[in-house]
């Protein structure tokens, strides 16, 4: 086991040495770069700037650079707002987003999952399709409807919570349920079908068969098994979902994680760009090293290699 | 494991027939598919992109049931035409998340070991490159096209598939009923498809249809970045996304293609667990 | 199982029901407004906060504080309130009042100005502003390694263009600290409007003592030194400013507000809904969503006001069939601006058929472009496509919004109705559209361009060929003649009319078809006073106090402006 973890977590840096390297040609190579605005640029200030930040060099110079600098966590400033330096940026936002994608994804585990469950125990009852209905209706309203909508009601009409801004508890409340919504279907749906397949396992027949309490089956048996698809899922979501997102932040004026990386990409603000890349697939990584562990401790039949 | 290989698809075909919502849904999907894509030869039906200036916005009347956009095209003929592309994305998607989502998922996952270090990876390093840029640079090297369109969804839209499907078989493959298949001699190919897959089926169902419509919807980002459908034209994730701008002073811009794609997803849903039952020959609904 | 399929399909139906009926609710309620008792009706709510605070949405995360390396409007809103220049700017008129610089001799030939510094002005360290700081600061604008983005607001002074573009040194630059109390400025021709650019952020000053020591972090608010009416007192990123009033400030028994919140909120709707709720007391203008502008006009609290900015569409004149005058002329006699703006902006917004906005004093502008769909067929058959027949695909690029792109797909439609031309609409986000604008690899592209200074030059010079602002490959020896006279040209009437020759050309030429004039459109809560609309959308925000008892008093002159009538044509 420590072995493992061990490799994996030494197989971190190739990975992420790739992710790096391939962004850094990717977003170098589509059109148009930083500083551009809609009125031109006197030539002097474009070539002040690119000297400044080191554009003016040879990509291959400049990727150099990137790499040595990245590896001890310094992206240099962001083009976007000279005063701070990218590291300094995430850090900041990533408090915010981690609270955001934390109690989200709390409460899409605390819903989600034990409606999966129920659902899969009395499957096409009445219950199992009002269920399933509800929550393929979180799936279907997208979230750029559902929060103006909570806004509208909750705030606007019934001025119960805050429009917007990350203010106080109270403002906590909108984004997290936005944001939790689908989370709680897709949980639900995945734990119900993961559910089902294991109920019908012959080790779960078996110990029906024996007489097992069916509490004790649905719980002690098939959950361990039924919740691996979940388990799957949550890697890349945890890692999605903490690293915030673009439309809750949005329409809620938060200042989270999500929005840098779309804004930095639409102003070519390289630096922003790859750090937060990095710092995604940093997470992305962790958590599907995570997932995998889980998945041992579910199923103690599973090596991990 | 029952019956002979060759009844199990029209086995499944006929417990598929059998259950009544299945087919429901399958006919409205059908019946969806056929208005859309033959929108053009709908009797009737206005033209999605001729502006009525004076008009402007209308709510759902006898003459436009769905109401109209602000630049006084028809809503209905709009969401019929725009299913075109909403449909057509949703079913690329899935299919290349069943296709190609599966079938590395469970090759990694029953392989296992380096090969499963190593593809695994490569899905951790396609899921945290940028997407944007991915995107621009698509359309910078090629013309846009509904094929780059597919492309560029189909570029990730397998990854959570395949990480999905590697867990079961993680798991899967420690059981009997894969060493007994061993021992009776089957091959790798055969264990991982004919026996592994099948019961990875219903996580892999709900899966591809909770797919449906968040692919839609990102069609409506591909859109916005310049790939995907262009004014005037609409598909159901863009007619949302404009929708959603007004949708205090004309909500039936959300509703209706709301509705549609919903829709959509509950048939996709429901047929989806329908074939799911179907094609587990020990399904055997608990009943309520 | 018929039995349990029956609920389901029960629960199906309701959910799909439950949807609508969700999103009808929400979207149908409307939302309560406030009237007063004059029976004048408010967007948002007009309770007064309790303390003297001045909250607003700055509308974007400022880039940067740096006054002379900043180039957007959310920066320069606070660099406004944090330093200030040798002149500020009447909130009304926008006329130049005594700032840092008391008062000013300007020469006979209007090409040399004095001023003199206020007596006492200091830095928030404690040091005395001096003429030296302008001097040190402006050349440090000009200077090429700088990489000052807005060093062209400059090139009025004598050798500025030169130094910026390393043709001069420094000390030839026509800017000069005569001692520590007077600065002497030489401009390279009688720019009436001088004074107006010097409310400009770019001519702010900055403590050069600061800057050598903290480099690019200088502006970070531990380290910032400034000498305007508000000292910047926390700067969170994309959460909020805040501003409070500034003690050592020369006029600070002016200055009614102590402290001001500005967010950052770039969301339409958002933004929106904030002001609604009292979140906010101004909403600068451009944040109210699109599709519900013909809806606000019936509020007190919603200003009107017209701004020296115009929404065209930009030809490139050196791709074909587009560098055939005729084809120019065609598309803009097709383009029905008034249809565009009355149906599809709902009157929100001006028709325009001028390249140079309205209200330069002095100015007799050309003959508008009109729209004529009989002349327009002409033209084109002129130009060898008689009924639109053999003429290529075009397209309209756009950055994707959502009022481009009703836009463009009205164009689009009136193109194709009119000439009967098969036209695209591409839409692209920021970075790529700009690519494709300034590198002109575009047929026809939506552009705006947004004045600096109250004259038309500021319009014009930007279609000589060459400026990095031309961006269609269009260039025309008499308009550039025209330009470069009437930049020497010391009498101003004279100055105008051959300004009007060079606007007349451009217009004929058709490398630019205007299509509406922009206004401001902000939402201002009416216990707020000291803000007005200005043509330049510009609010110097020293002047801004809250006026709790706002009903007893009579709303200020100009504080309540609607939409002039004039249109084009």
């Amino acid at each position: 086991m420590t072995g493992f973890i061990t490799r994996r977590l030494l197989l971190l840096i190739p990975t992420l040495w790739i992710i790096a390297t391939l962004t850094f040609f990717l977003v170098h190579a589509a059109p148009g770069g930083p500083f551009q605005s809609e009125r031109d640029i006197p030539a002097a200030a474009k070539e002040a700037l690119y000297k400044k930040y080191g554009l003016d060099r040879p990509l291959i110079v400049q990727y150099g650079r990137f790499l040595t600098h990245a590896a001890v966590l310094d992206f240099g400033p962001s083009y976007a707002n000279p005063a701070k330096d990218v590291r300094e940026i995430l850090f900041e936002s990533a408090k915010v987003s981690f609270e955001l994608g934390g109690w989200a994804l709390l409460l899409a585990l605390l819903l989600g999952v034990p409606i999966g469950v129920w659902a899969a125990t009395r499957q096409n009852s009445a219950g199992d399709f009002t269920a399933m209905s509800v929550a393929l209706l979180g799936v279907s309203i997208p979230n750029f409807v559902l929060g103006p909508l909570l806004v509208l009601w909750l705030s606007l009409t019934l001025f119960w919570l805050p429009p917007a801004l990350w203010t106080g508890p109270s403002s906590r409340v909108l984004p997290v349920l936005t944001l939790s919504a689908i989370y709680i279907a897709y949980l639900a749906r995945l734990t119900r079908g993961g559910m089902l397949e294991t109920l019908r396992q012959d080790y779960v027949r078996t110990a029906r068969a024996k007489g097992l309490d069916e509490r004790r089956v649905v719980f002690r048996h098939a959950f361990r098994l039924g919740i691996l698809p979940v388990v799957s899922y949550l890697g890349p979501a945890t890692a999605r979902v903490v690293m915030g997102s673009v439309v809750v932040e949005q329409i809620f004026a938060i200042p989270g994680l999500g929005r840098h990386l779309v804004n930095g990409a639409f102003n070519r603000d390289y630096t922003l760009v790859l750090g937060v890349v990095l710092f995604y697939a940093g997470f992305l990584l962790i958590f599907n090293l995570l997932v995998d562990l889980a998945y041992a401790w579910l199923d103690p039949r599973v090596e991990l290699a | 494991m029952s019956g002979r290989p060759t009844s199990l698809w029209s086995d499944a075909m006929r417990r598929l027939r059998r259950n009544r919502m299945a087919v429901i849904c399958g006919i409205f999907l059908v019946a969806l598919a056929v208005l859309c894509f033959g929108a053009p030869w709908v009797p009737g039906l206005a033209d999605p992109t001729a502006p009525n200036f004076d008009l402007g916005a209308s709510p759902p009347s006898s003459a436009h049931w769905f109401g109209t956009d602000p630049l006084g095209r028809d809503l209905l003929a709009r969401v019929l035409y725009g299913g075109r592309v909403s449909l057509a994305v949703g079913l690329v998607a899935t299919l290349v998340s069943l296709l190609i989502g599966v079938s590395y998922g469970a090759i990694a996952g029953f392989r296992g070991g380096k090969t499963d270090e190593i593809m695994m990876r490569a899905v951790d390093v396609l899921y945290s490159l940028p997407y944007i840029f991915l995107v621009i640079l698509l359309l910078v090297f090629f013309s846009k096209s509904l094929l780059m369109l597919f492309v560029a969804l189909g570029l990730v839209q397998w990854l959570t598939m395949s990480r999905i499907v590697r867990g079961q078989v993680l798991s899967l493959k420690q059981q009997t009923f894969v060493e007994a298949a061993r021992a009776l001699g089957a091959s790798d190919w055969r264990i991982v498809f004919l026996h592994l897959v099948p019961n990875t089926l219903g996580p892999v169902i709900v899966y591809a249809t909770l797919t449906i419509p968040a692919v839609m919807l990102q069609e409506a980002f591909l859109s916005f970045l310049g790939l995907g459908v262009q004014p005037p034209g609409a598909s159901w994730g863009t007619l949302l996304d404009d929708g959603r701008k007004m949708m205090t002073l004309f909500p039936w811009l959300v509703i209706f293609p709301g509705l549609a794609l919903a829709a959509t997803l509950f048939a996709f849903n429901f047929l989806g667990d329908g074939l799911r039952d179907a094609l587990d020959p020990q399904s055997r609904p608990t009943g309520a | 199982m018929p039995a349990v399929r029956a609920p389901a399909w029960l629960v199906t139906a309701a959910s799909l029901a439950l949807t609508a009926w969700l999103l009808a609710a929400g979207c149908g309620g409307r939302m309560a407004t406030t009237s007063d008792a004059s029976g004048r009706e408010y967007f948002g709510s007009v309770r007064v906060p309790g303390d003297r605070v001045f909250r607003f949405n700055n509308a974007a995360e400022p880039e940067q504080l740096d006054p002379g390396l900043m180039s957007g409007q959310p920066d320069g809103r606070i660099a406004r309130a944090i330093f200030e220049g040798l002149v500020v700017a009447d909130p009304h008129t926008l006329a130049p009042l005594p700032g840092q610089a008391y008062r000013w001799d300007i020469s006979p030939d209007g090409r040399r100005y004095v001023f003199h510094m206020r007596p006492g002005i200091r830095w928030t360290n404690g040091r005395p502003v001096t003429a030296g700081d302008f001097e040190w600061s402006w050349k440090r604008v000009l200077d090429p390694a700088t990489g000052s983005r807005y060093a062209g607001i400059l090139s009025v002074i004598e050798n500025a263009d030169s130094f910026n573009q390393k043709r001069a040194d420094a000390s030839q630059v026509g800017v000069r600290a005569l001692d520590d109390s007077t600065l002497e400025v030489r401009l390279v021709s009688p720019a009436p409007y001088f004074l107006n650019l010097l409310t400009f952020y770019t001519c702010l000053p900055v403590p050069r003592e600061v800057l050598a020591r903290f480099g690019d972090r200088w502006t970070r608010p531990e380290h910032l030194v400034t000498n305007g009416p508000f000292v910047l007192a926390s700067w969170k990123l994309r959460e909020s400013m805040e501003l409070v009033k500034n003690q050592t400030y020369w006029d600070q028994a002016n200055v009614k507000v102590d402290r001001m919140i500005a967010y950052p909120v770039d969301d339409q709707t958002t933004s929106t809904n904030m002001y609604k709720a009292g979140v906010i007391d101004w909403q600068p203008s451009g944040n109210v969503p699109a599709p519900f502008l013909p809806f606000m006009r019936k509020y007190a609290d919603f200003r009107v006001g017209r701004q020296q900015a115009l929404y065209f569409y930009s030809i490139n004149v050196t791709k074909k069939p587009l560098d055939n005058v005729w084809v120019r002329r065609a598309l803009t006699h097709a383009l029905d601006r008034a249809t565009l703006c009355d149906k599809v902006l709902k009157g929100t917004r001006p028709p325009w058929g001028l390249f140079c906005p309205s209200g330069y004093v002095g100015y007799t502008p050309p003959q508008p472009v009109t729209y004529d769909p009989e002349e327009a067929r002409r033209d084109l058959a002129k130009a060898g496509y008689p009924g639109g027949k053999g003429f290529p695909r075009i397209e309209i690029l756009i950055n994707t919004s959502e009022d481009h792109r009703r836009i463009a797909e009205a164009v689009q439609a009136m193109w194709r109705a009119n000439l009967g031309i098969p036209v695209d609409v591409a839409n692209q986000e920021w970075a790529s559209y700009l690519e494709k604008t300034t590198q002109v690899k575009y047929d026809v592209a939506r552009r705006s361009w947004i004045g600096d200074y109250p004259d038309p030059s500021t319009f014009l010079d930007i279609m000589r060929g060459g400026d990095g602002n031309n961006r269609t490959g269009w260039s025309n020896p008499e308009y550039n003649r025209l330009c470069a006279e009437a930049r020497m040209e010391a009498d101003p009437t004279r100055r105008m009319k051959l300004l009007s020759q060079a606007e007349a050309v451009l217009l004929d030429e058709s490398p630019v078809i205007p299509v509406y004039h922009y206004v401001t459109m902000e939402l201002v809560k009416p216990y707020v006073r000291g803000l007005y609309p200005t043509v330049l959308d510009y609010h110097p925000l020293k002047f801004v106090s809250i006026d709790p008892d706002w009903r007893e008093h009579p709303e200020p002159a100009g504080s309540d402006s609607t939409l002039a009538a004039e249109r084009q044509p």
